[in-house]
């Protein structure tokens, strides 16, 4: 009796939901405005809340509704390692992975942290939550980079160093051009301190679908050649996916990394600690499920939503037999609905996956991509990067130069650190952007020290992206249109007002 | 026909590159490349390059290396018969210049003007994928080679002044190598890595590779091999300098120099 009243609760308030936004749809053009999710609902996970896990839970998000799924069913979470706070500054893994903003952390959802908690929150530890821990942490200021582009400080060690800890030979010398954060140059936590080390700011990556970021289709690593490395744990290969430098090689690795730099933590996790955290980590899947027009994404055919998700096979290569984003093909003759925005939005969704898969343009000086024998320019669409079936990432390991964090096609940015590089003489200059390179973050360079990685960043999973803007590693982008308005200014693509807007609402229903 | 002897050869034959090594006529230059913008779909774009000393403009597209716009490039290649060249002129190829195939580009660090054509009128090449370059998925169960196992060598090509183990052409061979490595057990796996440090006079550029080049080469591949499942005891790698040319139809014949030989034994 109680469920079903709940039930017809939920129902009603979803109707009025869409209702309410009605006179805000552009219906003729299959769009609508993306806006910050609603303030509110309780959703905030706090550590040691010993809340249970659902199997299932559906979150309203800027565009609709975003779906977390654990496979395993419900987590009791008291005790459990990925919801607990395991150092001594308050903060779990569930901090900056939080289940409404599809395991990743939105600005918007940082910012009425920081509102409700007057900056106490363990999210703002001063560590990686500030600017720079030398900063008076009471001020909103000190934050600035989290307030106002979600990001965090990953203070990566200089020389660069191997996982097992060995000393890298950089190829390049590192000077700090500007930094309005001071910590690249703070006596104790910059880049001539005690212990060197490189200051970046950077998105928190998903907490899900996981299988798809750590599995590899291919033994081979096209951009340098070479077979994947083998973890001689497993015998398995190093999928080369995770994290936007690649410095941690499998999701051990990268535990133990958050372990000791976002929690603070000096003790390691038991062995079946860390069994509970990896296997916890590896069966969520996250993808929107419902959008405010188009309605559910696994209506009239569609497979949206993270079910499928869960039940695909990841590192799948898209390709003629097995196109991108094949997840929403029925909704190219959808004559189910009888919703004429709802019919429009979906004939929308439909044109940016065609566009996704087959409009080419050309691509240009992009280590990681150009740089392999493709030649440079070379055309392509965006299924060539994104070539990962249902996730959009790279069956390859992904690290590419967009120009996100590399002048001269960086977004001005000066809020943000900038370094100068300087290629040595010995080794062979960046292919594209010569010996002397200007930069918001090495990326990839940070963990291998090469020039040819300045600037290069791991491909991000695209499904649950409407509930954790900003986009791309540094938070440069702020909305998913924002994203395509990127690109075609990157790559002069000439996209049309109602291509971008295609483009935007496939981004909105991943 | 020694190594040394050979070199010298080569370097009498110069810019117009009539081969030393055989009867087959082999065209090098360098020159900076041009990028015609056609649009025949996904990596369907042209790549021309023109041989400055006789005025021709090639179509250099077939390398399974591209160039990089801005860089200059050394091109070798087949030159086609006299009479095939007639029938397939320039205007009636698909990218606006005499196609040459075989052909091998090697990108090199110098610059020059960066330039684009647009298409104007030529439709360009449709992009198809050798199937032969295409590596079954890592979930298939592999089938390893039977047997017997007789001694056997492979090759490994490279770019002019590069290590780069080139995306497909270089995995399908290390594909093979591997699964031979692993069906077989063998005594020893010899990697021998070769530079061509000989110097030669091309289109005005004196070229010549480093000697560190071929022990780079040779690591490389070792590596790989190492990482598809041969054991570093069994890897002996080793470095040599100007080796001769490989003989194989339908190779050409400089480019074969630059080269890692893997040898399997028993």
């Amino acid at each position: 009796m109680q469920v079903t009243l709940l039930l017809r609760l939920a129902l009603f308030s979803g109707a009025a939901a869409l209702l309410a936004v009605w006179p805000l749809l552009d219906v003729s053009a299959g769009g609508r405005a993306e806006r910050p999710a609603p303030e509110a609902p309780p959703t905030w996970w706090q550590p040691d809340s010993n809340r249970v896990f659902a199997a299932r839970a559906d979150y309203t998000d800027s565009t609709g509704t975003v779906s977390v799924l654990h496979v395993g069913g419900d987590v009791q979470t008291r005790g459990h390692p990925f919801f607990s706070a395991l150092g001594p500054n308050g903060r779990a893994c569930v901090t900056c992975h939080q289940p409404a903003d599809g395991m990743s952390v939105s600005v918007s959802t940082i910012k009425s942290r920081w509102r409700e908690t007057r900056g106490s929150d363990p999210l703002f530890a001063a560590i990686d939550g500030s600017n720079c821990p030398s900063l008076p942490q009471e001020q909103a200021a000190s934050h600035s980079l989290l307030l106002d582009r979600g990001l965090f400080r990953i203070a990566r060690p200089w020389p660069p160093r191997t996982p097992e800890g060995a000393a890298v030979t950089p190829q390049f010398s590192i000077e700090v051009v500007h930094d309005p954060t001071g910590c690249n140059l703070d006596p104790r936590w910059g880049l001539h301190s005690a212990h060197p080390r490189v200051s970046v700011f950077r998105r928190p990556r998903p907490v899900g679908n996981l299988e798809y970021a750590t599995r590899y289709g291919y033994i081979f690593e096209p951009k340098n050649g070479l077979p994947l490395p083998i973890d001689p744990r497993t015998g398995l290969r190093y999928s080369g996916n995770l994290l936007a430098d690649q410095r941690a090689r499998t999701l051990e690795e990268q535990a133990l990394d958050a372990l000791t730099s976002h929690l603070q933590a000096q003790a390691s996790l038991s062995a079946p600690e860390m069994q509970k955290l990896v296997g916890f980590e590896s069966q969520i899947y996250v993808a929107q499920s419902a959008d405010r027009v188009g309605g559910s994404l696994s209506a009239a055919g569609a497979q949206g939503g993270p079910e499928a998700l869960a039940s695909g096979k990841p590192a799948e290569l898209q390709g003629p037999g097995h196109p991108s984003w094949t997840e929403f093909d029925a909704w190219q003759h959808d004559a189910a609905s009888t919703d004429p925005g709802q019919r429009a939005f979906r004939a929308s969704v439909s044109r940016g996956i065609a566009l996704f898969r087959n409009r080419t343009f050309l691509i240009t000086d992009s280590a990681g991509l150009n740089s392999m024998n493709f030649g440079n320019p070379t055309r392509d669409s965006c299924a060539f990067c994104h070539n990962m079936a249902r996730t959009g990432m790279d069956v390859a390991p992904g690290q590419v130069d967009l120009g996100t964090t590399n002048e001269p096609y960086a977004d001005p940015a000066p809020e943000l650190p900038l370094f100068k590089l300087t290629c040595a003489s010995s080794y062979p200059p960046h292919p594209f952007l010569g010996r002397v390179i200007y930069t918001h973050d090495p990326g990839f360079a940070l963990t291998t020290g090469r020039c040819v990685d300045i600037g290069k960043i791991t491909i991000q999973d695209m499904r649950g992206l409407a509930a954790r803007a900003p986009y791309f590693s540094n938070g440069s982008a702020r909305t998913l249109r924002d994203i395509i308005e990127y690109y075609d200014r990157r790559y002069s693509i000439g996209l049309t007002e109602q291509e971008k807007q295609d483009l935007t609402n496939l981004l909105s229903v991943l | 026909m020694n190594a040394r002897r050979a070199g010298a050869l080569w370097i009498l034959a110069g810019t117009f590159a009539s081969s030393a090594w055989g009867a087959t006529t082999e065209k090098v230059f360098v020159t900076c490349p041009v990028y015609r913008d056609t649009n025949a779909g996904r990596k369907s774009g042209c790549w021309l390059a023109t041989d400055e000393a006789v005025g021709i403009r090639y179509d250099i597209s077939l390398s399974r290396t591209k160039p990089q716009r801005g860089h200059e490039v050394l091109v070798e290649a087949r030159l086609p018969s006299t009479s095939s060249a007639s029938a397939a002129s320039s205007a009636q190829s698909p990218c606006g210049g005499l196609t040459l195939e075989p052909v091998v580009v090697s990108v090199l660090d110098s610059l020059c003007p960066s330039f684009m054509l647009p298409a104007e009128s030529y439709p360009g090449r449709r992009f198809r994928l050798d199937p032969r370059l295409v590596l079954g998925t890592a979930d298939v169960p592999e089938t390893l080679p039977p047997g017997p196992y007789p001694p056997r060598t492979w090759h490994i090509e490279f770019a002019y002044q590069s290590d780069f183990l080139q995306y497909q052409y270089s995995e399908v061979i290390l594909d093979e190598i591997g699964r031979y490595v692993r069906a077989s057990h063998p005594r020893r796996v010899e990697v021998t890595g070769y530079a061509v440090t000989q110097a030669r006079e091309v289109s005005g550029h004196r070229l010549a590779e480093q000697a560190s080049l071929a022990q780079a080469r040779a690591d490389m591949v070792a590596l790989a091999l190492e990482r598809l499942g041969a054991s570093e005891a069994i890897v002996k790698v080793s470095a040599r300098e100007n080796p001769e040319p490989l003989s194989a139809d339908g190779e050409l014949l400089e480019p074969s120099r630059r080269r890692v030989d893997i040898h399997l034994s028993y």
